[in-house]
């Protein structure tokens, strides 16, 4: 639990009269696991801490060399002292601990057969680990109703072994507030008061945090395969800024499931539910499959000759080239460099341009903190920004950074933080200061000291008055009694932190958040900020920005403008989302070419001439830059079956067609060979591909699949007996299951160690528990100190006053997020949360229907919606916000409410109904289609680009 | 029977508790004035610890001990202004107890001047009497007694003067066997599950709230006002035997005069059973007893000499834990009672700890198959095997030691009967099931 991993505290430990060089930081189960040896367990978490209920980490400890008694201790409750002496294969604990499985044993039921745990079930690891093997227990076994908890997370009680990791986890670690345990005795049961739909957005770690097939994942229950068939590669999460690590698994050529990947500075153990359940986008309905535009010479093959045919026409011509912060980094850089850079777009709107300088700028100065590091505040200012739906995993740490305060209490009374129960005993309620300057309710409300919650507006304002008051030492007398405690607090934080983001649009927010960190980081040096983006690679495009950079805004003058020489869009992985209907039309109406290189299909497929069918991540390699400019690889779970190939490749096609003169129209094979041709073209390439290179050369190519993988010479019987050739691999990892040792990979396609088959192995590869990997990979980040300030900068467009805040759940952004019907199904009712004064004012009733009509600020355009209004007594005066559905919009210029007629209720209600169904549909046909899929295996998975015909 | 040789109950009245003014008219709220008006809390505390007054709860340990613990700080930490808290343990529900219904419904007025002398010591201002839920006789009488003591200025702001505040508040609890443990008892207060807390820390550092707190049992209590009337020598002294002062004992099971008697520390048992419980019922010979709760081992009847301080039955191989006798006789099933007894702490496991929650519906899985004669000689084994994994330093709590005890014991001494059952596939007292 300690932050630093290369502390002197080690002392020496004698265990079974061997002495080992153990940390004092952590409990003695820790430290015993640190030496990689074996001691069972489940009630110690890593990331939660001792609490010494299940008994199963029991030791004999022995006073001294002449003690042969000795008496049992849970390692877990134990603190490490130098010269202490254990046992671990004394027959008193071996009893002990082999009792304690047998007496767990005693309700469990034995259905591992149908268990989709089963192989990496942490329970059997235990149960083979302390030699129980034989059933003593005659008496029946008591059992428990399951409960459907939604759609993401199964529930089997009756294999519970009580261990209550689950709660933990939930309520004490995640804030849940929806799940509990109930019952005593043996009759124990964890689960929500009444079924339904579990509330946190991190609810499927429980997955993961159980130490048996309590909580499995229904989606990969749905298409399931057991673990050692498998084949998995690392991964990043595609969904937000953060860039938590994942491990993807997939079987048959579709994906199964996301797993957590442990990256110290990340992630940790812990993942949200869009990362973890969002995945099913790669096998959804829409995926593009097939080319358009291009007419191949043999039907069922496309050749890299049918491409340069269908594209001749273009050589030479003028294309704009439009990126997207959700294709990978080097996909961006390509197009950039082919098209150049005064003809390539990031994406962005103007607006949004103009604090994506401000952004980079603030990068020069400020290196963002990762999630470890952001545990270790004490402060914490929350600036207008939801981050529990945005960037969902910081709020989980942001959560934990609020134990400190109680953290330090029980050190003061020599309690050590991984004392999990007596430090909550110790610390009761109290929280590090949490304050929230924002426009509506979050879901940190509930642990924040302060939630100031008022207009964007209002919050710009108070932020100029903190600045001028910091610059000048002033008296602050002018402020609320919350503000001054927030100054005040904030001032004599040790470890504060900052946290903004990019949601409301407003580069006036997002300038006054700037100019307030600048001026407080003066004073305090200690201060740590940090600025979310919305999309995986935001921070990498801001790395290709400059002056030259176009906005949407330009980009559609320059398609508009029959005086302007540009022949046509080049858009990669990018569907315009920030287009409204009008700007839409525009291009609908161009003569102009517009060629597409995506994944699924959009409203800007629907308008293309040439699509590119574009790899999904998780049949890519490539990188992401995350919020702190960190570079983090990809790569391909499976090989993308042809004409699918990733985008870079593709456009390593189109320049060749195109743009055949340029330098980078060239033919290459992998990524890294794509790095060396970008690194001999640029040396401020940022990639360091000469050292990635020599790691790759020193380390044997990983396997994908784990020596267990059954079936590898079967799986394509149904085609021919005769075995495959295994599908080449232009990355360091291989589709086979033979391949270098696991332990040397940077990063782990999937973790396993003997005796260890859960997820648990993971600290087989700590350099000690819940420490950096072994061979973690040193982390590279984009140099954003040589970033020169653009001359002139953007002003923005003149700022809109914000009368209608909008919720954005975690489940409904993006296009990635639409293709999966789960996510769809998650949305209950439209919401509008109104003070009681503004509903008495506009003669409304709490609880009642309401028509809801926005005007979008941009446009004029004005949308109406039925929602139900609720009152927030926290709120005060005008502000209004709400959780609607299918909002195109973020800034509302207007808003009027009236009581909705039972008519409109009506067809309100009949058409989410629809939307439900439509999603269960989807939900179905999807799986039919995998699953259909899985009897007509693969053809031959071939990588690395389209064959020369 | 008067208030120097039974402190405790001699102002006892079951029909009708003595009122505020009734209780003090016999020397009540004495105790109380002395503490606040003569003597600093640190007198009061030395005066406790020379009385070498021991808990009454079932563990005996010294209760000025326990109270030193709690921290003071100096008044330049912020932990200084904390509260402090006292909470009686009131939850009685050991099987076979009783003892603190009589003084919780005959005399609730001791009990509250005992924990303002308390909460004074240990410069708590809050305090809890935590009551066993079916306690309702003795809830409505405390309830009223609270109310008189309150308009009489014993408790709330400046009492009687002495500008120490106490507001005591009655809670009565939902019910289970673990709020008799201290720490399950404080999360119980608190609204959380009644599951006992990891120690360290210990309450009297970090107990309810997160505050100091000290948890007493109300026999323990009761004691306070005549150790502050009458002294520690006193005390020690009404005791000729190792621990000092009075003790309520109990006795219960099919003998002639089941009751409550208050007896100098240390009479022995036979003294209990034959002189004040009136021995066995006519045609019953004892067979075997449990002196101090459901969860203490079985005594025998050569132990009748034993007296009944925490040494002496500690040394007989059980504990005095809270001096109430079950008295088993020849006519009744040994295993049967222990079944009885395994399926009440196997009830009451409050689920946290693996043994006591796996462990005892286990022993009760093998003690009802033995009991009706399917038992093998392998069953005999495994509960052994069960006494040992449930032992203490094994679990979380006291709970399942306290369930072992019974169990172990009768292993031993009632060896012969389980055999009998395994041998005949019947039990030889009830006869096939």
């Amino acid at each position: 639990m300690s932050d630093d991993n290369n502390t002197p505290n080690t002392v020496t430990v004698y265990i079974d009269d061997q002495p080992y060089q153990v940390s004092t930081d952590d409990n003695l189960l820790a430290g015993v696991l640190s030496q990689k040896l074996n001691l069972p367990y489940f009630c110690w978490h890593p990331s939660m801490g001792s609490v010494g209920a299940c008994r199963q980490c029991a030791v004999t400890q022995y006073q001294d060399e002449n003690d042969q008694r000795g008496r049992l201790v849970m390692a877990c409750t134990t603190p490490v002292t130098d010269g202490m002496r254990i046992s671990l294969k004394d027959s008193q604990s071996e009893t002990f601990r082999e009792q304690v499985i047998s007496a767990m044993m005693t309700n469990h039921p034995h259905d591992c057969p149908v268990c989709a745990e089963g192989g990496e079930c942490h329970l059997q690891d235990m149960t083979v680990m302390t030699g129980h093997s034989t059933r003593e227990y005659k008496g029946d076994k008591r059992t428990f109703v399951n409960q459907n908890l939604g759609e993401f997370v199964g529930h089997e009680m009756n294999r519970c072994i009580t261990c209550y990791r689950c709660v933990r986890y939930y309520k004490d670690y995640a804030g849940g507030t929806d799940f509990g345990v109930y019952g005593t005795s043996n009759k124990v049961c964890f689960g929500r008061q009444e079924e339904g739909q579990l509330e946190s957005e991190f609810s499927g770690n429980l997955i993961e945090v159980c130490p048996t097939g309590v909580f499995t994942n229904k989606l990969f229950s749905a298409h399931y395969t057991r673990k050692w068939d498998l084949q998995s590669a690392p991964s990043i999460c595609s969904f937000c800024s953060v860039g938590c690590n994942t491990s993807v698994g997939e079987r048959y050529g579709s994906v199964r499931r996301v797993m957590n990947r442990y990256n110290y500075d990340i992630n940790g153990y812990f993942l949200c539910d869009k990362g973890r359940f969002g995945i099913g986008f790669v096998n959804g309905l829409t995926r593009i499959r097939k080319t358009k535009g291009i007419s191949p010479q043999f039907p069922n093959k496309l050749s890299r000759l049918d491409v340069s045919k269908a594209l001749v026409h273009f050589k030479g011509k003028h294309f704009i080239g439009v990126g997207s912060a959700r294709a990978s980094f080097e996909a961006n850089y390509y197009l950039q460099q082919l098209v150049g850079k005064k003809q390539f777009s990031l994406g962005y709107s103007h607006n949004e341009m103009v604090f994506a300088e401000q952004h980079q700028q603030f990068l020069k100065h400020h290196k963002a903190p990762s999630l470890a590091e952001i545990e270790q505040s004490d402060f914490v200012l929350i600036i207008d920004e939801d981050i529990t739906q945005i960037a969902p995993r910081i709020a989980l740490s942001v959560r934990q950074a609020l134990r400190n305060a109680s953290i330090e209490q029980a050190e003061k009374l020599g309690v050590p933080s991984w004392q999990d129960s007596a430090v909550r005993t110790i610390g009761g309620n109290t929280l590090s200061p949490l304050y929230l300057l924002q426009s509506k309710a979050t879901k940190l409300d509930d642990v924040a000291e302060a939630v100031i919650l008022q207009k964007t507006q209002d919050t710009i304002e108070l932020l100029h008055l903190f600045t001028t008051l910091l610059q000048n030492n002033h008296e602050l007398s002018k402020l609320s009694d919350d503000n001054v405690s927030l100054l005040n607090k904030l001032l004599a934080a040790k470890k504060p932190l900052i946290v903004g983001g990019w949601s409301h649009q407003s580069s006036a927010l997002f300038s006054a958040t700037i100019e307030f960190i600048a001026v407080l980081s003066k004073a305090k040096h200690t201060l740590r900020a940090c600025l979310l983006p919305p999309e995986a690679n935001s921070i990498g495009q801001l790395a290709l920005m400059d002056e030259n950079s176009l906005s949407i805004e330009q980009v559609l003058y320059k398609v508009m403008d029959t005086e302007d020489e540009i022949d046509g869009l080049i858009l990669l992985e990018n569907d315009f989302a920030v287009l409204n209907d009008a700007q839409l039309n525009c291009l609908k109406e161009t003569d102009k070419t517009i060629i597409c290189l995506d994944h699924s299909d959009n409203q800007i497929t629907a308008l293309a001439d040439i699509i590119f069918p574009a790899a999904p991540i998780t049949e890519s390699d490539g990188h992401l830059v995350n919020y702190q400019g960190q570079i983090q690889a990809f790569y391909q779970v499976h090989p993308s079956v042809l004409p699918v190939q990733e985008s870079w490749r593709w456009l390593s096609l189109i320049a060749k067609a195109i743009y055949p003169k340029h330098a980078l129209a060239q033919e290459v094979d992998s990524l890294a060979e794509l790095h060396q041709l970008f690194f001999q073209q640029d040396a401020n390439w940022p990639l360091n591909t000469a050292a990635n290179a020599n790691d790759a050369k020193a380390i044997k190519a990983i396997a994908r699949e784990p020596h267990r993988a059954s079936g590898r010479t079967a799986k394509m019987a149904n085609i021919s007996v005769h075995e495959a050739k295994v599908s080449q691999s232009t990355d360091n990892y291989r589709f086979s299951m033979e391949g270098g040792d696991l332990n040397h990979a940077t990063e782990m396609p999937f973790t396993w160690s003997p005796g260890w088959n859960s997820n648990q192995s993971i600290h087989q590869f700590q350099r000690k528990v819940a420490g950096q990997l072994t061979h973690q990979a040193n982390a590279q980040f984009i140099d954003f100190t040589d970033i020169k300030r653009v001359i002139e900068p953007r002003t923005p467009l003149s700022e809109h006053q914000q009368c209608f805040y909008p919720q954005i759940p975690w489940h409904r952004s993006g296009l990635q997020s639409s293709l999966n019907p789960e996510f769809a199904l998650l949305h209950q009712v439209n919401k509008v949360f109104m003070s009681s004064t503004e509903i008495a004012k506009r003669q409304l009733m709490e609880n009642h229907w309401v028509s809801l009509e926005l005007t979008a600020a941009c446009t004029g355009e004005k949308r109406q919606y039925i929602a139900q209004l609720l009152l927030d007594e926290k709120l005060t005066g005008d502000l209004i916000y709400g959780d609607i559905d299918q909002l195109p919009d973020r800034i509302y210029s207007e808003v009027s409410v009236s009581i909705a007629s039972a008519q409109q209720v009506e067809s309100y209600q009949n058409r989410c109904q629809q939307l439900r169904q439509k999603a269960n549909q989807d939900k179905a046909l999807i799986l039919e289609k995998l699953k259909v899929q899985d009897a007509y295996i693969p053809i031959r998975l071939v990588s690395g680009g389209l064959d020369n015909a | 029977m008067n208030a120097l040789t039974h402190p405790l109950t001699h102002l006892v009245n079951l029909q009708s508790p003595l009122n505020l003014n009734e209780y003090s008219q016999q020397g009540g709220y004495l105790g109380a004035e002395k503490a606040l008006k003569e003597y600093s809390p640190s007198q009061v505390l030395d005066i406790v610890k020379n009385s070498q007054l021991k808990g009454r709860g079932g563990a005996g340990f010294p209760t000025g001990m326990k109270w030193s613990f709690v921290p003071h700080y100096d008044e330049s930490d912020a932990r200084s202004q904390d509260n402090k808290y006292l909470v009686c343990n009131a939850d009685e529900m050991e099987p076979g107890t009783f003892k603190d219904r009589l003084l919780l419904e005959g005399v609730p007025h001791q009990l509250i001047e005992a924990m303002i002398i308390a909460a004074y010591t240990i410069g708590a201002n809050k305090a809890y009497i935590f009551l066993r839920g079916e306690y309702h006789l003795a809830a409505k009488r405390i309830e009223s007694a609270l109310k008189e003591a309150y308009q009489a200025n014993w408790l709330g702001e400046n009492i009687q003067g002495s500008e120490y505040q106490l507001d005591l508040y009655l809670h009565t609890s939902a019910g289970r066997y673990i709020c008799g443990e201290e720490t399950a008892l404080i999360n119980a207060l608190e609204g959380k599950r009644a599951n006992p807390r990891a120690k360290p820390p210990f309450p009297q550092v970090a107990g309810l709230f997160g505050k100091p707190t000290i948890v007493n049992n109300v026999e323990t209590l009761s004691n306070l006002p005549h150790i502050l009337k009458n002294g520690p020598d006193w005390f020690i002294n009404i005791s000729p035997n190792s621990d000092a002062g009075s003790k309520i004992y109990g006795a219960c099971g099919r003998i002639k005069n089941p009751g409550l008697w208050e007896l100098p520390m240390g009479v022995t048992i036979g003294e209990v059973l034959n002189t004040h419980a009136g021995g066995m019922q006519d045609g019953l010979k004892l067979k075997g007893l449990l002196p101090g709760g459901a969860s203490t081992d079985f005594l025998l009847p050569e132990h009748l000499d034993t007296p009944m301080d925490y040494d002496s039955i500690a040394k007989a191989g059980s504990r005095l834990g809270t001096g109430g006798l079950i008295v088993l006789d020849d006519k009744n099933c040994p295993v049967a009672m222990v079944l009885n007894l395994l399926q009440f702490f196997a009830q009451e496991s409050c689920g946290w700890c693996t043994p006591c929650r796996d462990g005892t519906p286990w022993a009760v899985e093998i003690l009802t198959r033995i009991e009706q004669g399917k038992g093998t000689i392998d069953d005999i084994d495994s509960l052994l095997k069960l006494c040992d994994f449930m032992w203490i330093g094994k679990t979380h709590c006291a709970l399942a030691p306290g369930a072992v005890e019974p169990l172990k014991s009768a292993l031993t001494y009632f060896n012969d009967e389980f055999m009998q059952h395994i041998e005949h596939g019947c039990c030889p007292y009830h006869g096939a099931y």
